[in-house]
């Protein structure tokens, strides 16, 4: 499996950018131990001057390198982190009304339509600013709205699943409803909702970056989009400092959603030949 | 009047099809004595299946009633339904479908011992063994997945799953038509040895009136959701009275020892 998943190109440099991501990640606190947010040097160093701050200061003086290292960590956090809530969620809800259907599903099934016409972003805005920017309030605010897509998945493929023979036979044999669910549908659902987990982690990174720019991040973390807003104010003399955690964020959705391509195909790949 | 082991009367499940209604299953009655087979047979289409989960609670009825250990057993619900659950077993037609695709055999037969807390936790690894030891299978398939192990084991498995409750019934839904026509043999041989052994009657869902000649008492005969006819299964294979017993039994390949249609 691993090896058919590395053979396309694509899937090969997603992989090879998430690897990267996450040893910056990892290696933050080591290559730049402290705070990233102490002053470090002059102010608006521009970029490959001075190679003990390769990627220049920004307007406090501060290392860019080293801030972007350590976004990386806040990023791939709140990426992995929300995608996991909303994943958990989603099967659970998604499970419960499609196995019970009837008036649970019908119920379920409004709910979810509710969070869904509301628009993500505008969601997890208002849940931050009414309970206080913090890096799990960030979290819980981008599930909040990721969660209806794995939910409505996962009811879909549960409709289809709870017919099957194995599922009779998990009743004859006097199961509680709920352990079916649970225990025999869910894991055989889950497959295609998985699928989803790429497309959520690169959205909820651009929520959280998006939050950051506009202030709502958690204030004591570096983060790419609080970055961004940073270098706003001197667009003009210093664009360097919008560019590059721009880029960094360009760079790291890139990588999930290839990554994430190649994982489907790989799979479909396999589904096909089995 | 002697009290059977399960008696059906005027059992009816109707189909919504667009507008109208189908009848799968039209006043069916019969009855089962202990350590009795009956053979439920008739063309595809006829409600052999329907009847099999109408008698398991996987569907519920219209109209009729049934009787399973002196006990109205359309009256049970929830948790009551699960415990009594145990007495009334099922085997399905395809090993394969019959099991979570996750499974390994061991888990599947740890189910029925844990849900009806047959064995404590600690025992339950020496009693799965000794299912397996029953139903004629090594100790060593326990680790294996379900999917893994070949048709006729795992319908071996299947038999293994159902006797784990002590079942006074096990309704065995064309539980032979899907395997190939050696290892059937063995497998019909299984059966009447536990049933021998253990008391077990068995609604044997078929047909192959070929089959359900040499293994069942009795045969009762479906067509179109409806009871063409019941009575000892020798005497109605050997001289059918209904259109359809006739039909069935003309379709019989008549090679003689040969029982052995493909399944449909």
């Amino acid at each position: 499996m691993r090896g058919r998943f590395l053979q396309t190109p694509e899937a090969m440099a997603g992989t090879a950018i998430l690897v990267l991501l996450a040893t910056m990640a990892l290696a933050a606190p080591l290559i730049f131990p402290g705070d990233p947010l102490r002053i470090a040097g002059p102010a608006l160093v521009p970029p490959f001057q001075d190679w003990t701050l390769p990627l220049g200061t920004d307007r406090l003086g501060r290392d860019v390198l080293a801030e972007l290292f350590h976004g990386a960590r806040t990023s791939l956090v709140v990426g992995l982190a929300a995608a996991a809530a909303s994943l958990a969620v989603g099967a659970v809800i998604g499970t419960l009304a499609g196995f019970a259907g009837g008036l649970a599903d019908e119920a379920l099934m409004r709910l979810t339509d509710a969070f869904q016409t509301v628009p993500g972003f505008l969601l997890a805005l208002a849940f931050v600013s009414i309970v206080g920017p913090s890096l799990s309030v960030v979290v819980m605010a981008i599930a909040l709205s990721a969660w209806t897509g794995p939910a409505r998945i996962a009811r879909a493929e549960v409709l289809s699943i709870r017919e099957r023979d194995f599922v009779a036979g998990a009743r004859v044999v006097g199961m509680h409803p709920l352990e079916i669910a649970f225990r025999e549908v869910l894991p055989n659902a889950l497959p295609p909702v998985l699928a989803l987990s790429s497309i959520i982690v690169a959205q909820a990174i651009l929520i959280e970056a998006a939050l950051s720019f506009l202030g709502l991040g958690d204030p004591n973390r570096v983060t790419w989009g609080g970055m961004v807003a940073e270098g706003r104010t001197v667009l003009r003399t210093a664009p360097f400092l919008s560019i590059v955690p721009g880029i960094a964020l360009v760079v790291t959705v890139l990588g999930v959603y290839l990554a994430g391509e190649g994982a489907v195909e790989s799979a479909a790949v396999k589904k096909g030949l089995s | 009047m002697a009290e059977h082991l399960l008696t059906v009367d005027g059992l009816a499940k109707r189909f919504r099809r667009g507008d109208s209604t189908v009848a799968a299953a039209e006043a069916i009655s019969f009855h089962i004595d202990a350590a009795e087979t009956l053979a439920l047979a008739g063309p595809s289409g006829s409600g052999k299946s329907t009847v099999a989960r109408l008698l398991l609670r996987l569907i519920e009825p219209d109209a009729g009633s049934v009787t399973f250990e002196g006990e109205n057993w359309l009256a049970l619900e929830g948790a009551p339904l699960r415990t009594h659950r145990a007495k009334m077993q099922m085997v399905f037609q395809d090993p394969l479908a019959a099991f979570n695709p996750r499974a390994t055999v061991a888990r599947v037969l740890d189910d029925p011992l844990r849900i009806h807390r047959i064995a404590p936790r600690a025992e339950r690894p020496r009693r799965i063994a000794g299912l397996l030891e029953r139903v004629g299978l090594s100790t060593d398939l326990a680790g294996r997945a379900v999917h893994e192990v070949s048709g006729g084991q795992r319908q071996r498995v299947a038999i293994a799953r159902a006797i784990a409750t002590k079942p006074s019934l096990i309704v065995l839904d064309e539980a032979v038509s899907a395997l190939d026509v050696s290892v059937r043999g063995k497998i019909l041989e299984l059966l009447a040895d536990l049933q021998r052994t253990d008391g077990i009657a068995y609604l044997f869902i078929s047909h192959d009136l070929g089959l359900v000649r040499v293994f069942a008492h009795r045969v009762a005969i479906l067509d179109g959701g409806r009871l063409a006819e019941q009575g000892d299964a020798r005497a109605v294979i050997d001289a059918p009275q209904s259109a359809v017993g006739k039909a069935l039994v003309a379709a019989t390949p008549k090679l003689h020892g040969f029982t052995g249609q493909d399944a449909s």
